[in-house]
């Protein structure tokens, strides 16, 4: 496999993450590379969000390391290159002062000097991330007036308008319509393919991801790595990782047993 | 109308309010989207600490105030930082200490006096030269940090995290923001008053919002507002004989209550 011989996104070694005495996240080691597609599934609680955080520098882990791009965190200056969706972000205050293109801007901020106002390449980067994510007759509207989905087009937009390598969103259907969240794998999936943009995301929508991914992390405390999410997605497998009997319904249309179910 | 200008008292408050509304204004807007608002009424009251042991031992009392207000601002955020406490019960007890530690200087040292109801409530007959001078040297300053700082400040009154994610240098920019809120707070006490400066950070922010316009344009219209609020409220002082800081207050809400009726869904 040529990808063992690239320098990883995320080099991930004996995470971590312990709050008064409970173990939140135990010994988590994995590897993100360049052009990846990838989901990560798991019960609430599991500590999907606190790894994607401790990925990220917003949470201290108790024991571990993270390298970004070959870099220690602490050590590492390049954050252009990630573009991070957090949890709920299209819930957006509604009061909050800031069009569709304020907003958008966002992403270009920290690429600017302190004396420097946007520049032209600003101005062109943040027209293309509208276009790409269909919002650019957006541009003026206040971004409290918008639907969930076309907000959590904008959040998008703004992580896109630095040129990030690689996209994380954590659920980022949260308040968005079933056509909507149709509507934004089919976007994630083009990002990923056309553009190269690594993609990191949690979910809960199993079934849906399936088809698309290139691998499967599923957290419950600790990670399970799977390089063919159809083969995790057995009913044996989701009851151990959310601890119900669960029953898994085929995405495909031509694949499904006769009762729909395993 | 004009026959006030006359009055080089009047000058002065007039130099200084309309400096103030502007800092006031701008800074506020950070402050009111931050969730800060109560953060403006505890950091007047600790300069009011600044102004006692000022009126006490005989220093420049506006200066004073700008040292122990930036003090406190810094612990505010300490606090914040490193206990696990409420943020608003943190400013409620620095809030409450430090009114209390201010009244016991002042009683201390005999200076419960006409000076200090001043420092409270403001008083445009009371600015004189050395405060415009103070309120030029820290507020120049201030005003050209809030201005270079305001797109990143911007951003991480939108999320903190996703800013931090981007590069942007939170925890500086957040202790360089109060520190600039705390000057500007102390500066103002002179014009409005240190019981009633919160209201002028935290109310044409509050009434502009209510446009719903984008980040530029409300502040734009929150500095109108506190300049209408400064030169409208400091006429009425004038003319009637009234604290300027209540004057100037009244006519803030005002607009504030005018902007409800005009916006209402």
């Amino acid at each position: 496999m040529s990808l063992k011989f690239k320098v990883p996104i995320f080099d991930v070694k004996n995470l971590s993450f312990r709050v008064r005495g409970a173990n939140i996240l135990s010994n988590i080691s994995l590897e993100i590379f360049n052009g990846e597609y990838i989901a990560i599934i798991g019960p609430n609680g599991g500590g999907k969000t606190t790894l994607i955080r401790m990925l990220l520098g917003l949470e201290k882990p108790s024991s571990g390391e993270v390298r970004l791009f070959g870099k220690k965190l602490k050590n590492f200056k390049e954050w252009h290159k990630i573009g991070f969706v957090p949890q709920r972000a299209s819930l957006v205050d509604a009061n909050f002062p800031a069009t569709v293109e304020d907003i958008v801007k966002m992403g270009r901020v920290a690429k600017r000097g302190i004396f420097a106002g946007f520049s032209k390449e600003d101005t062109l980067k943040v027209e293309d991330a509208m276009k790409k994510m269909d919002i650019l007759d957006l541009k003026k509207k206040m971004v409290g007036t918008l639907s969930g989905g076309q907000r959590q087009r904008v959040m998008i937009a703004r992580a896109l308008a630095s040129s990030p390598e690689i996209l994380i969103l954590d659920e980022p259907n949260t308040g968005v319509d079933m056509v909507s969240q149709q509507r934004f794998y089919k976007l994630l999936a083009k990002l990923n393919k056309e553009e190269n943009i690594t993609i990191v995301f949690i979910t809960h929508d199993i079934g849906v991801i399936a088809d698309d991914i290139g691998r499967l992390f599923t957290i419950n405390q600790k990670a399970t790595i799977c390089n063919n999410p159809k083969e995790t997605l057995s009913c044996e497998e989701m009851s151990t990782l959310y601890g119900i009997e669960a029953h898994v319904i085929s995405n495909h249309k031509h694949e499904h047993s006769k009762d729909g179910s395993c | 109308m004009l026959e006030m200008f006359e009055y080089e008292f009047m000058q002065r408050a007039f130099v200084a309010g309309i400096f103030i509304a502007i800092l006031a204004s701008i800074s506020g807007t950070f402050i009111v989207l931050k969730r800060y608002s109560l953060m403006s009424e505890t950091l007047a009251h600790s300069a009011l600490v600044g102004v006692a042991v000022g009126l006490v031992a005989g220093y420049n009392p506006l200066w004073a105030a700008v040292i122990v207000a930036v003090l406190f601002a810094w612990l505010i955020e300490y606090l914040r930082s490193h206990f696990t406490l409420y943020s608003d019960a943190i400013l409620s007890i620095i809030l409450s200490g430090s009114l209390a530690l201010a009244v016991i200087i002042v009683s201390l040292g005999g200076a419960f006096n006409n000076s200090l109801f001043s420092y409270l409530f403001g008083s445009i007959l009371s600015v004189s030269y050395e405060d415009v001078v103070t309120i030029a040297l820290f507020g120049t300053p201030a005003l050209v940090l809030l201005l270079l700082f305001s797109k990143e400040l911007y951003f991480i009154t939108y999320d903190e995290e996703v800013a931090k994610t981007s590069g942007i240098k939170v925890k500086l920019l957040n202790f360089l923001l109060v520190t600039v809120v705390a000057i500007i707070i102390a500066l103002s006490i002179r014009v409005v008053g240190s019981l009633l400066i919160g209201a002028l950070m935290v109310i044409p922010t509050s009434a502009a919002l209510q446009y719903r316009v984008g980040f530029k344009n409300t502040i734009l219209i929150s500095l109108f507002f506190a300049l209408i609020s400064v030169v409208f409220g400091m006429s009425l002082s004038f003319y009637f004989s009234l604290p300027s800081g209540a004057t100037i207050v009244l006519t803030v809400i005002s607009l504030f209550i005018l902007s409800l009726i005009a916006n209402k869904k």
